[in-house]
């Protein structure tokens, strides 16, 4: 591949992200600016960002891959990703934004009246986003090693620190102009390719594979491995709920109902957005099978273009696809790297604009070293594995803090732990318990179906045992949370 | 206060049984139970004004509200997972989608891949609208005190 191809496009994108993030940089004077960009984002905008946000390599470069490696039960992430904002609409929308908490640390101590559950929320948002950095910075060694041949920590290294400097910089207010853009410069990227290489294959090329050969049925949906399949969407279902970066998208919404329309729109631009990467990787079924062959198919997105349609117009859709592939990890990354940073400077700096900056380039750097010591194991399954862990850790928190009243600190406390060391041990010590017992390993490879149950448990009975009950401003919260604003004031 | 307690578990174990439309349970207001002593506490956080109900009367508009809610969520959720799993069911028992081929793939990994997310928008549409009309007879019940 022609390296040049590689280096404009990424240059290209990181300076457009750039140049609109201190576009933006105008109009973050004040904290409250730089956390929530002042809720007035309207839905569209607010729809693209989250969608702009939420695609991460995962999804543009892991699916395709994962559907090349694996067949028909890829089509499955997809779906999780997609419908886990449905679960988000019914369950946390609306109340959530009307919590008018910043972070999800504010809504636990607004809703639990405790420093303690708020401290534990804390943690697990910071571990949560820097496990979620990771692979962005993994997709981004691929991509930078694949397409312009240097060597892998430069792709982490060049975004990691894009990244800490855009945020840094511009706070939230910029990143939800950057992060709309974002998702429609995406959008195009696999779009305009997917249809070029239709109309190629249309036009008479000749597949590696036949059909037959290229979707055989013992890949397909036919083939269902039902425990696998249900706690993988029990985990990306839920997970999206607990997402840092994905809730403090929700408090831009000016109010309950717009956030509810938000995430509507969101589901249709997923919906849109993932036909593409699914056909990119029924093309590289039945056009490039030797990629799955040499552990390269997360890179099926980046070399297909070039594959299948010779000359100018093939370089020009890789630069497209490049861009695209870029723009998936600036944005992902730059939205959990806005969320830890609030995190953390609310809780260890003061809540300062000085703070947010230090706290922004910290949370880039640590993912950063974690990614390059480890080896990237597929973009899709490690994103799943963070998926897991959230729903089994603050999901239930937040969907028994915004429904169950007789929620208590105690029990979202112990809730928590139990998911956090129950699925952080079956997704760190799967490997090795699994090589002693071969029989539970689709248990430990795939937690969250026994996992949240487990937590929501826990929860559910430290709360009841909890002697000291709920929080006294629990009625007025939960009025708060689920009353419709408009008329608020003479409700009653 | 352990008496609203169970009502808000029994919703919720009611709208997974039954997924009739929403019936709001309303119940007298009962003096004493501290709601409105408690309800009159500031919201802590973030300097937010909370607005707290003013009347047990009002209390008990809220927690209907919050359970007809409640029971909204969990029917669309269940509906969505149900109508999932029976659409991949029908996938799986019919062998012939694996073998018809439409642009070189087989209907069986189309239908997959593209299938599901008709249904997610469509519960997501029913589901706002349900939910804005639960608030408006929130709030049409609240304006006539």
């Amino acid at each position: 591949m022609n390296a040049a191809i590689g280096y404009t496009a990424i240059a290209a994108v990181a300076l457009a992200s750039a140049l609109i993030g201190f576009y933006g940089l105008r109009f973050s004077r004040t904290t409250s600016d730089f956390y929530v960009a002042s809720r007035t984002v309207r839905p569209w905008w607010n729809a693209s960002a989250i969608g702009g946000e939420y695609l991460s390599a995962a999804s543009f470069l892991g699916i395709a891959g994962l559907i090349l490696l694996t067949g028909s039960s890829a089509l499955w992430f997809p779906i999780g990703y997609t419908a886990g904002y449905l679960m988000l609409l019914l369950f946390v929308a609306a109340p959530l934004r009307r919590s008018g908490a910043y972070t999800i640390p504010d809504f636990t101590e607004a809703r639990l009246e405790s420093p303690w559950a708020r401290r534990v929320t804390s943690l697990l948002v910071i571990v949560i986003g820097w496990f979620y950095i990771v692979p962005q910075l993994q997709g981004a060694a691929l991509t930078v090693r694949i397409t312009t041949g240097l060597p892998s920590w430069a792709g982490s290294l060049a975004v990691a620190v894009i990244v800490s400097v855009i945020v840094a910089a511009g706070g939230m207010r910029s990143i939800t102009f950057v992060q709309a853009f974002q998702f429609w410069l995406k959008l195009t990227a696999l779009a305009v390719p997917a249809v070029a290489l239709l109309l190629v294959i249309g036009g008479g090329s000749t597949a590696e594979l036949s059909p037959a050969d290229a979707f055989p049925p013992a890949a397909g949906p036919g083939d269902l491995e039902v425990y696998r399949t249900v706690s993988l969407m029990v985990a990306l279902l839920l997970g999206t709920l607990g997402l840092p970066h994905v809730l403090v998208r929700f408090y831009t919404n000016p109010d309950g109902g717009a956030a509810r329309r938000t995430t509507v729109i969101v589901l249709v631009l997923l919906s849109v957005f993932y036909l593409f990467p699914t056909a990119f990787g029924f093309i590289g079924r039945a056009f490039a099978p030797d990629l799955a062959a040499t552990g390269e198919a997360d890179a099926l997105i980046l070399l297909l273009p070039d594959r299948l349609i010779p000359g100018v117009a093939g370089d020009l859709l890789t630069a497209l696809v490049i861009a695209g592939a870029f723009a998936a990890f600036l944005s992902t990354s730059s939205g959990l790297v806005v969320s830890l940073a609030g995190v953390i400077s609310q809780d260890l700096l003061g809540g300062s604009v000085r703070g947010f900056r230090i706290a922004a380039i910290a949370s880039s750097f640590v993912p950063l070293v974690v990614a390059l010591a480890t080896e990237s194991t597929g973009l899709a399954g490690s994103v799943g594995l963070v998926f897991a862990f959230t729903a089994s850790t603050l999901c239930p928190m937040l969907i028994l803090g915004i429904w169950w009243r007789g929620l208590t600190a105690r029990g979202a406390i112990a809730g928590m732990a139990t998911g956090a060391v129950l699925s952080g041990a079956a997704i760190l010590g799967g490997a090795a318990i699994s090589a002693a017992l071969p029989g539970i390993r689709p248990f430990l490879e795939q937690p969250a179906a026994w996992t949240v149950p487990l937590a929501v448990l826990v929860t559910v009975v430290v709360s009841r045992a909890d002697r000291r009950g709920t929080p006294r401003g629990t009625d007025a919260f939960l009025t708060r949370l689920h009353v419709p604003e408009a008329r608020v004031r003479r409700g009653g | 206060m352990t008496a609203d307690d169970v009502s808000v578990t029994d919703a919720a174990t009611d709208a997974v049984t039954d997924a009739a439309p929403a019936r709001v349970r309303v119940t007298a207001p009962r003096p004493g139970t501290g709601t409105a002593a408690a309800s009159a506490r500031p919201v802590p956080g973030r300097g937010l004004a909370a607005p707290a109900p003013t009347s047990d009367v009002a209390g008990v508009y809220v927690r209907s509200l919050i359970r007809s809610q409640l029971r909204l969520a969990i029917v669309m959720a269940v509906g969505f997972a149900a109508a999932t799993a029976l659409f991949v069911l029908a996938i799986a028992l019919v062998p012939a989608l694996d073998s018809t081929f439409v642009f070189g793939v087989p209907l069986s990994w189309l239908l997959l891949g593209v299938g599901v997310y008709p249904l997610a928008i469509t519960v997501g549409g029913l589901y706002l609208r349900a939910a804005t009309r639960n608030e408006a007879r929130y709030r049409s019940l609240t304006e006539q005190e």
